[in-house]
């Protein structure tokens, strides 16, 4: 255990390292959350019931889910593709460590530094701006933290999947690019999923990317929203499906990318 | 005067036939990228479309206008990424010290560094966003005079981009410790794709004035149906004026700093 702690350790230090560039990093995260929290908080404004939100509704949606979407999101395993192609990878394959805990910390460190992050720089936008301290409740705090979990794996299993890709071809970053689209779809980092009518926001649930960190928002933030609308056995049923399904299908396409890997000369 | 220019063309078509042998390298990336955009574009549509589904008006803006406003931004974000995508890859050249070889030809550098190298993924979206933009202009009551100034606006807005990206190229010489300043544009750009009245007053102002995002997108929609006063007309002008030379400002005093330190 101790070695995968050093992982997680050096992982912080990488980062305190190249300090301008991860600060950069969050400033244009933190850029990007203005346009939909502004847009919705507009809206709500002039609406006083959209679906079951309200102004303080939509704001407590926004924080959580800024808080929430890069710690579910952040990730290290971007880099995975890359040493694949260099043959990079074959350093860590040599050591004794597990690939998927190695990385599994390296996220860990990923997540937990942008998620301080994003706690402090919208506390004080938050102050800046005069905004209400947004709403919470910890009525439904275990599926809270069931989804989170799920969140957490659900990201980790996705992103090496796609890192995998490195394997068998050299165009990973376009995969990728369409993914992060999916994600900007269909995981609620632009508005609250359940804005949508019915029948499209069923279907979406039928898609991991909810699992993300929609659901956990929604827990935390606006559960009574969602209590009327959808089935919580079916929500536990679908996180807990993509989660096994994700987890076998990123072992098997590991196990079947080292058999296919070779590489020389290093 | 004729002949300089001449010339220049001739070196920024051959950059660009380059630059499309170069795309066409790699079919599956260029199917997956344009297939990421559209969904991001359609996505965005249907964004506005939710958002006035459940209100008649947004800080003032009906449904038409924020689609023209909307497909504004995307005119000119694709624009500008077809024609200035090469200084995503400048940063590059100035840590290996390959921009020597650059500086030492006989044509402006920024030939290469600024327009050379032409998407032409872009370019392949860049008429669906034109002639949808033409389609919702021309399905509202709008006069000669205020398309008129929408059009010179919109040439203004090009103005500010490209003094954006040369200072982004300024940057890149200043100092090595800034990776992706160019993506911070992009992301306070798309700030635009929404009215700038969203955001809190003083938001709105910095993205205005300090960051002209508002003046880019925003001042041209407006003057297309007549929200925006002559004054403000005139500032943008000004605006953009002040932004291009302190660009071409920053430039130099960059390539006075620059030491070709990995050469």
């Amino acid at each position: 255990m101790s070695k995968y702690l050093s992982v997680f350790i050096l992982t912080l230090k990488e980062y305190f390292a190249y300090r301008l560039s991860f600060l950069i990093w969050r400033l244009r995260v933190f850029i990007g959350f203005l346009a939909p929290f502004f847009l919705w908080l507009t809206v709500t404004k002039q609406v006083k019931n959209l679906t079951g939100y309200e102004e303080k509704t939509i704001i407590s949606y926004f924080f959580f889910t800024h808080l929430l979407s890069y710690f579910i999101l952040a990730t290290r395993t971007v880099d995975i593709a890359e040493q694949i192609q260099s043959g990079e990878i074959i350093n860590l394959l040599l050591k004794p460590v597990s690939f998927f805990r190695f990385y599994l910390f390296r996220d860990l460190a990923d997540k937990i530094l942008n998620f301080f992050l994003s706690f402090f720089e919208i506390t004080i936008f938050f102050h800046i701006f005069s905004l209400p301290f947004p709403i919470f409740s910890l009525q439904f705090f275990w599926p809270f933290l069931f989804f989170l979990t799920v969140g957490f794996f659900l990201s980790f299993f996705l992103n090496l999947l796609f890192s995998f890709s490195g394997f068998w071809s050299t165009e990973v970053w376009a995969p990728r690019f369409v993914f992060y689209i999916l994600i900007l779809i269909l995981s609620g980092i632009y508005f609250p999923l359940d804005l949508l009518p019915g029948k499209i926001f069923s279907l979406i649930l039928l898609t991991p990317f909810p699992y993300l960190f929609f659901l956990p928002v929604k827990m935390i933030s606006s559960p009574e929203t969602l209590i009327n609308k959808i089935d919580f056995k079916f929500l536990f049923f679908m996180g807990s499906f993509w989660l096994i399904i994700l987890f076998f299908l990123s072992r098997f396409f590991w196990q079947k990318g080292l058999k296919s890997f070779s590489f020389w000369g290093r | 005067m004729f002949k300089k220019f001449k010339r220049n063309l001739k070196i920024f078509l051959l950059f660009s036939y380059h630059s499309l042998k170069t795309a066409g390298q790699s079919r599956q990336a260029m199917v997956f990228f344009t297939l990421g955009k559209v969904l991001r574009f359609l996505f965005l549509f249907g964004i506005i479309f939710l958002v006035f589904s459940k209100t008649k008006i947004v800080a003032g803006w009906s449904l038409r206008q924020v689609i023209i406003l909307y497909l504004t931004f995307n005119l000119i974000d694709t624009f500008t990424q077809i024609l200035y995508r090469e200084v995503y890859r400048f940063r590059p050249l100035v840590l290996s010290g390959n921009l020597d070889l650059i500086l030492v030809k006989p044509y402006h550098p920024f030939l290469k560094i600024l327009v050379g190298g032409a998407d032409f993924l872009d370019l392949i979206l860049f008429f669906p966003y034109f002639f949808l933009l033409l389609f919702f202009i021309f399905q509202e009551n709008i006069s000669l005079f205020s398309f008129l100034w929408y059009l010179v606006l919109l040439i203004n807005g090009l103005i500010i981009a490209t003094a954006f990206h040369i200072g982004v190229l300024a940057l890149g010489l200043l100092t090595a410790e800034v990776d992706n300043a160019i993506m911070i544009y992009r992301d306070l750009l798309n700030l635009g794709r929404f009215p700038i009245e969203i955001y809190q007053q003083t938001i709105a102002f910095i993205f205005t004035f300090i960051i002209p995002v508002g003046i880019m997108i925003t001042f041209p929609v407006k003057a297309l149906f007549n929200f925006l006063s002559f004054k403000n007309i005139i500032l943008a002008f000004f605006l953009s004026f002040f932004f291009l030379l302190l660009s071409i400002k920053l430039w130099r005093l960059g390539l006075k700093k620059y030491q070709s330190a990995g050469g």
